[in-house]
């Protein structure tokens, strides 16, 4: 049971990198836009699929394949935001957000259905499947090489946001609108690009996502309530938060599942969401929002 | 020479205004939100050099006013024209490449980021960054709460400090007109003098300040020149001097009769009230 915990805790690490990653991006887009985008999930898949089809129709690696894919979903999100985000008025700002972005996921998941169909996929190039031996514990390549590069683009997109001057303006947006405006950041442009940015990193987590598990354009409704969750509890609007709780999140769940049951895992991952909310409703890592319009 | 009054003058330069040059004039100005306006073929100047005090009632439109010349709000008819420039199109960035900043009403400070950061990001629109920097290093001697509180995140600061602190960000462009939104709105008494005498020196250093200030009177005292607004028009356009004891606008908004024509016994409001 002892190492099964540990190998549990292991796994949850790993795979909370990922998690981390993915709800950087969601987490990233609310503080920046304050919409809810619910088409995170189906961006997820979008990128899965886009990594299977050059790994499965032109023999492209899925890790040189991000080299393709990340500028691609970050394309679509200027497109998204262009189209539809921006159009979105002050009124009723999230739930109009809500109820639009999940228009947008349903219709990117109905071309994924006429494109590949509705059965499970998965990418399994030969090498994701082997593993280190690292003082008694096997771990598979596709889980170390996945966290890594989440902890990289993580990484990225800190510097990006306090190395640069356009983090520097991205920050500025984030805490007062109307006062960046006043310094002369274009907080249009600057918004439009953060949810091109915070779509371009479910790419990378959409690869290592399809890598990890059987897929289908159905997958996303199960994966953006996962990220919400992970959001919700880092407290919305915080990159370190939404970090914080998915390795949180993660670990809980696989030690739930070796510990009592992987039945339980699920529930016990959102019974954990209600309770937090109830006794503190800015999240676990959240502090009361502040951002001044 | 006499203050003019009317309830319509919109459509007239002051005549104490026109005979200095003017660095900003307001041609007839229409704006709001929504499209109702809230401000009515507004016209008056504001001379290069001087302090333009704007006073007026709650829902005057002073705000809008201010946000017409930084270019968050839009005007819907007329024009602003600044050093013989229309203004009409140009985006709040290509304003402030122009020489126009905008200290706005609520604090404004990005509260998460340290006072430096702060005060350097003034200089956004810059990119040579040499030139921030020996800004900010003048700056930083100049308005010592920058240099005592520079790695402090803004939001640690008292009202007054941030008052300060965003004063000395608006100077990092070098400004030609420092458009200020009551800077002394929620600050103690102390304070508040803090806050006049550092506007004070920066019209005296040279710059021409257009001022917005509930504290009417206060205004009133530092200003070269004074505009009164009531709904949406210009009311009263004169020296600052003649503002502040025209006995009319005295009553409306000073809270009675002041300077010479102050009734014998009447307590003098405090200075910096």
């Amino acid at each position: 049971m002892g190492t099964q915990l540990v190998e549990a805790v292991i796994d949850g690490v790993l795979t909370g990198g990922l998690y981390a990653l993915m709800a950087a991006g969601l987490t990233l887009i609310f503080g920046m836009l304050e919409i809810i985008n619910i088409a995170q999930g189906i961006f997820v898949l979008l990128g899965s699929y886009l990594s299977y089809a050059l790994w499965a129709h032109a023999g492209i690696d899925p890790f040189l394949g991000l080299l393709v894919t990340i500028p691609i979903l970050f394309v679509v999100g200027i497109g998204v935001e262009w189209a539809f985000m921006r159009r979105i008025g002050d009124r009723d700002r999230v739930s109009m957000s809500i109820l639009v972005t999940y228009a947008v996921s349903l219709v990117i998941e109905g071309a994924l259905d006429i494109a590949f169909g509705t059965t499970f996929v998965q990418l399994r190039p030969s090498y994701f499947a082997r593993t280190w031996h690292v003082f008694g514990f096997y771990l598979e390549y596709i889980y170390v090489f996945g966290f890594v590069l989440a902890a990289l683009l993580i990484a990225a997109l800190y510097a990006l946001m306090y190395r640069t001057r356009f983090g520097a303006s991205l920050r500025a947006a984030l805490q007062d609108r109307t006062a960046a405006t006043l310094i002369g950041v274009n907080v249009k442009r600057v918004s439009t690009i953060t949810f091109g940015i915070g779509v371009a990193v479910t790419a990378a987590g959409g690869m290592v996502f399809g890598a990890t598990n059987d897929f289908s354009a159905n997958s996303s409704t199960d994966l953006i309530s996962r990220l919400l969750t992970i959001i919700v509890l880092g407290g919305l609007g915080s990159i370190g938060g939404a970090m914080g709780a998915a390795v949180f999140m993660l670990v809980l769940e696989d030690v739930v599942a070796v510990v009592w049951s992987p039945v339980w895992a699920p529930v016990i991952y959102f019974l954990v969401l209600l309770i937090v909310l109830s006794v503190r409703p800015q999240g676990l890592f959240g502090k009361v929002s502040t951002r001044a319009q | 020479m006499a203050p003019q009054t009317s309830d319509h003058v919109s459509d007239r330069v002051a005549p104490a205004l026109a005979s200095t040059q003017p660095l900003l004039e307001f041609r007839g100005v229409c704006a709001g939100y929504g499209g109702a306006d809230i401000l009515h073929e507004v016209s008056f100047e504001v001379p290069e050099g001087g302090l333009t005090c704007v006073v007026g009632p709650n829902g005057a439109g002073k705000s809008t006013l201010l946000g017409t010349v930084s270019g968050v709000v839009r005007t819907t008819v007329g024009e602003l024209v600044f050093r013989g420039e229309r203004l009409k199109k140009a985006t709040p960035r290509e304003r402030l490449e122009r020489g126009i900043v905008q200290v706005p009403q609520n604090h404004s400070l990005f509260r998460e980021m340290t006072v430096r950061e702060n005060v350097e990001l003034g200089a956004f629109i810059l990119k040579d960054r040499t030139i921030v920097r020996e800004r900010y290093e003048q700056i930083a001697e100049t308005i010592p709460i920058v240099a005592e509180r520079a790695k402090d995140k803004a939001g640690s600061l008292s009202g007054g400090q941030q008052r300060l602190v965003e004063f000395a960000r608006c100077l990092m462009l070098d400004p030609a007109l420092v458009v200020l939104d009551e800077p002394s709105m929620g600050l103690d008494p102390h304070t508040r003098k803090i806050v006049f005498k550092t506007v004070r020196s920066l019209h005296r250093h040279g710059r021409t300040v257009l001022l917005v200030e509930q504290n009417a009177r206060a205004g009133l005292r530092l200003a070269t020149h004074g505009v009164v607004l009531e709904n949406g028009r210009v009311r009263l356009a004169g020296s600052g001097r003649e503002v502040l004891e025209n006995p009319e606008i005295g009553a409306l908004f000073l809270g009675g009769v002041v300077g010479a024509s102050r009734p014998a016994g009447a307590p003098e409001t405090p200075p910096g009230r």
